[in-house]
């Protein structure tokens, strides 16, 4: 519970400025790269960067690095952090019978019956 | 069913009814998928009938297991139904487990598939049982969700 308290803390804190808000709004849309991102922001590239790591430490965003573009992508899984408890449940009951579904749909030969 | 504390979920899974009552039932079987990978699970306890235990623990490293669920069955139908809840542990004592108390209901039907399998979860408010604690925040957590959900919308 601490542990997912504290991961709280660091979303909502990566979350509770503009210019970041911002990159999350446009990064649903679609991947973007930094440059792109910071000319919608009117920021230089360094300062922007700042907002792009506090994103990325939290888990908000990946990005990747190809030649002299990095491209950033928003984590949607992160996003179930911030979801509600009974979401986290069910999400939890689906991986579940995700497992469950694999077990029996793989290993058929091993029934005695 | 309380769309507000309790959660169903519903699969056609493409296996017979018996090898998905057998995945459940068979200690050996049942560790092999109960826990996500590459935690480890060792059942304890699995007695399927109305009040057996139902104790597995889980680990890391395969040497030292730490208890991961404490419960006790309270209906077994064969090859249909198995209703389990942690709020009564495996030796009958009155529980509040972490993160919250529940029940839960899995129902095996014959489709032409394989079979129609169901759960249904029924949650314990975890307002009330959190209110002394730094859950203050859950009566707006819903709200903070919903606003996050429909902001990110195109997330989709």
């Amino acid at each position: 519970m601490a542990q997912y308290l504290a991961e709280l803390d660091g979303l909502f804190l990566a979350l509770a400025d503009p210019t970041r808000r911002a990159v999350i709004h446009r990064l649903g849309r679609g991947p973007a790269s930094v440059g792109e991102l910071a000319r919608e922001a009117t920021m230089t590239l360094p300062s922007f960067m700042k907002h792009v790591r506090m994103l990325e430490a939290n888990g908000l965003i990946h990005t990747a690095k190809s030649g002299r573009v990095r491209t950033c992508v928003l984590n949607r899984d992160q996003f179930a952090v911030v979801e509600g408890w009974l979401a986290q449940q069910r999400r939890l009951w689906q991986e579940h019978t995700d497992r469950l579904e694999n077990f029996v749909t793989t290993h058929k030969g091993k029934d005695p019956a | 069913m309380n769309p507000d504390l309790d959660l169903s979920i519903e699969r056609i899974i493409r296996a017979p009814r018996k090898l998905v009552w057998d995945a459940w039932t068979d200690p050996d079987s049942l560790a092999r998928w109960w826990l996500p990978s590459p935690m480890l699970c060792r059942v304890d306890r699995l007695e399927v009938r109305p009040g057996g235990a139902f104790v597995t623990r889980m680990s890391t490293d395969g040497t030292e297991f730490v208890p991961h669920l404490d419960a006790s069955f309270l209906v077994v139908n064969e090859f249909e139904r198995i209703v389990f809840t942690n709020s009564v542990d495996s030796g009958w004592r009155p529980a509040s487990p972490e993160p919250v108390a529940m029940s839960a209901e899995i129902t095996m039907v014959d489709h032409e598939e394989g079979t129609d399998y169901r759960i249904l979860v029924r949650h314990a408010d975890p307002a009330a049982k959190d209110r002394h604690a730094e859950l203050g925040f859950t009566d707006g957590w819903g709200t903070v969700a919903d606003q996050l959900a429909r902001f990110a919308e195109n997330v989709r």
